[in-house]
């Protein structure tokens, strides 16, 4: 058998492998849309952005949980983001040749992939317990937490993305370093800064175990983030598990709503990256 | 690139004399390290005021190296260092005293690759500009013009002052750069290799540019281009291994070197 009839096989068992294992993983993530997709629709209506979470058979609406959700994972951006852009500048602008810097970096790769329900149980030791009860403040601490270190690490990577010709160049022309990173490298790494801020979003929005241990849940509207608040994961996750039809038609509207947002995260981010690109 | 610079007698070498007498850099027993490899190995070098001088050599010969000490940019890395002294009008820039933005107002550089930044084309002139001077709105409209108009740029760019600096082309961007360099008005300029990574039209208009900024400017380039050593500058200074071999009139380098080193350098025996 001449070598490029057994090379063809191979190469044709190789390419069927591989399709199968890809059509195999498709499978799964196109079953899980269909089955959000089809449940969730037949729920889907405008009280749900009007009305309240609502008590054991009757109608209701989801307005307080997302609110809650809206609220939290914003409160989670605001501390998390500055926080996680100015370590990642250190890592990549000051720390690069200090073993400071690679103790951090490694810390932060722990950070990253920490079990979320581990931040939830810190957050309620630090927080909750000391201050006798659930809060959206600690929801929204335990989702920075975990935003924190996938900000620091694009952040990081974005600058350093940055060519040393371009930091060369601008200090060629004698300014000093904090504008340099402020007004030319944050310029040039913007996109990819966005980029993993949107990320950390999509990811923190749909969290459940942090709040589970933070901010619980509230049947009612509140907007007083030091009160326990209402949120998307949450009631999915209590209404799922509960004998009420009304409830679980109410979690599959979130569960598909929460994965609308993920995905028009995601498809924000696509396009923004495209346009960096041109 | 060796293949260009088939024999020294195709050379038309720069025999303009340098008219300043003035000494503007003296380079006193420099060593450079990176790390622990000694990259440069006690140069001593005066660098005439308002005259090209031309830094040639093979390459990893240091003459990158000696660029980037004179304005101290080596100082971003903290493994690499320099000894002895580059005197500017006397004072010693490698003494730490010496303020960093002090030594680069006097002392700019432009780059091997066009490094213009993300903004508009007059944001990258008048950048470095605001921080050193306070300016009203016009004068640094004034003053973007006029280092656009000495970079040879302004014909081109001033329909479009607010268009990004990354739609321009790589010539043109390069010579962006040497106008943001040159808005800070210093007095001596530096050019690591500015047209290596530009098409020949481009390199020719960089050539012309610099023929004309050297009256107002001391310059200094390093350049791997023989011809281009040969047209533009009035000096001529080759390294080679780390060390100045020969440092001498352009005319007289390029047409009878007095050491063999430089002789088989530009004829092309190795580099």
């Amino acid at each position: 058998m001449s070598p490029f009839v057994t090379r063809r096989i191979v190469n044709g068992i190789a390419f069927a492998f591989a399709t199968a294992a890809t059509a195999f993983g498709l499978i799964w993530l196109v079953w899980i849309l269909w089955t959000t997709v089809s449940f969730g629709m037949s729920a889907l209506n405008l009280s749900l952005l009007t009305q309240m979470t609502p008590p054991p058979g009757t109608s209701g609406g989801l307005a307080n949980a997302l609110y809650g959700s809206a609220v939290m994972v914003l409160l989670a951006v605001v501390i998390g983001a500055p926080v996680g852009v100015a370590a990642g500048t250190y890592l990549a602008e000051h720390g690069r040749y200090s073993r400071l810097a690679s103790v951090v970096s490694f810390l932060n790769d722990v950070l990253l992939s920490a079990p979320s329900i581990v931040i939830g149980l810190f957050v309620y030791e630090l927080v909750v317990r000391p201050a006798g009860h659930f809060s959206g403040f600690a929801g929204a601490l335990a989702l920075a937490m975990i935003l924190l270190p996938i900000v620091v690490r694009t952040t990081d990577e974005a600058l350093r993305l940055v060519p040393d010709q371009m930091r060369e160049a601008a200090f060629a022309l004698g300014i000093p370093r904090w504008k340099i990173t402020l007004q030319i490298l944050y310029k040039a790494a913007l996109t990819a800064i966005v980029t993993g801020v949107l990320l950390g979003i999509a990811r923190i929005s749909g969290e459940t175990a942090p709040l589970l241990f933070t901010a619980l849940n509230n049947q009612f509207w509140s907007a007083d983030v030091s009160q326990p608040l209402a949120n998307v994961p949450v009631v999915i996750f209590q209404y799922a598990m509960s004998p009420y039809d009304e409830w679980h038609a109410l979690a599959w509207a979130g569960a598909l709503i929460l994965t609308a947002f993920v995905l028009g995260l995601n498809l924000v981010v696509r396009l923004i990256v495209r346009r960096g690109r041109k | 690139m060796m293949n260009e610079t088939a024999s020294p007698l195709q050379i038309v070498p720069n025999a303009e004399p340098v008219t300043s007498g003035r000494t503007q850099v003296a380079i006193r027993d420099l060593d450079f390290f990176y790390g622990k490899s000694r990259a440069l190995k006690s140069v001593n070098l005066d660098v005439p005021a308002n005259a090209v001088t031309a830094v040639i050599g093979p390459s990893g010969c240091g003459k990158s190296t000696l660029l980037r000490t004179i304005n101290r940019i080596y100082e971003i890395y903290p493994d690499q260092r320099a000894e002895g002294e580059i005197l500017i009008d006397g004072r010693n820039v490698l003494d730490r005293r010496y303020a960093l933005s002090d030594v680069r107002r006097k002392v700019g550089m432009v780059f091997q690759k066009p490094t213009p930044f993300a903004s508009s084309i007059r944001n990258n002139v008048a950048f470095a500009l605001s921080y050193y001077e306070k300016l009203s709105k016009t004068e640094i409209a004034d003053r973007v013009e006029d280092a656009l108009r000495q970079a040879a740029l302004w014909d081109e760019v001033k329909d479009k002052l607010n268009a990004s600096a990354l739609s321009l082309s790589g010539g043109q961007q390069q010579r962006l750069c040497i106008a943001r360099t040159i808005a800070v008005r210093p007095e001596i300029l530096l050019l690591d290799e500015a047209t290596s990574a530009l098409d020949p039209i481009s390199t020719a208009k960089i050539e012309e540019l610099i023929h004309e900024l050297r009256e107002r400017f001391t310059i200094v380039i390093v350049t791997h281009n023989m011809q281009q050593a040969a047209r533009v500058s009035q000096r001529t200074a080759f390294f080679h291994l780390g060390e100045l071999v020969e440092f001498d009139k352009t005319s007289r380098i390029f047409t009878n070197p007095a050491q063999d080193r430089t002789r088989d350098y530009i004829t092309g025996r190795y580099g």
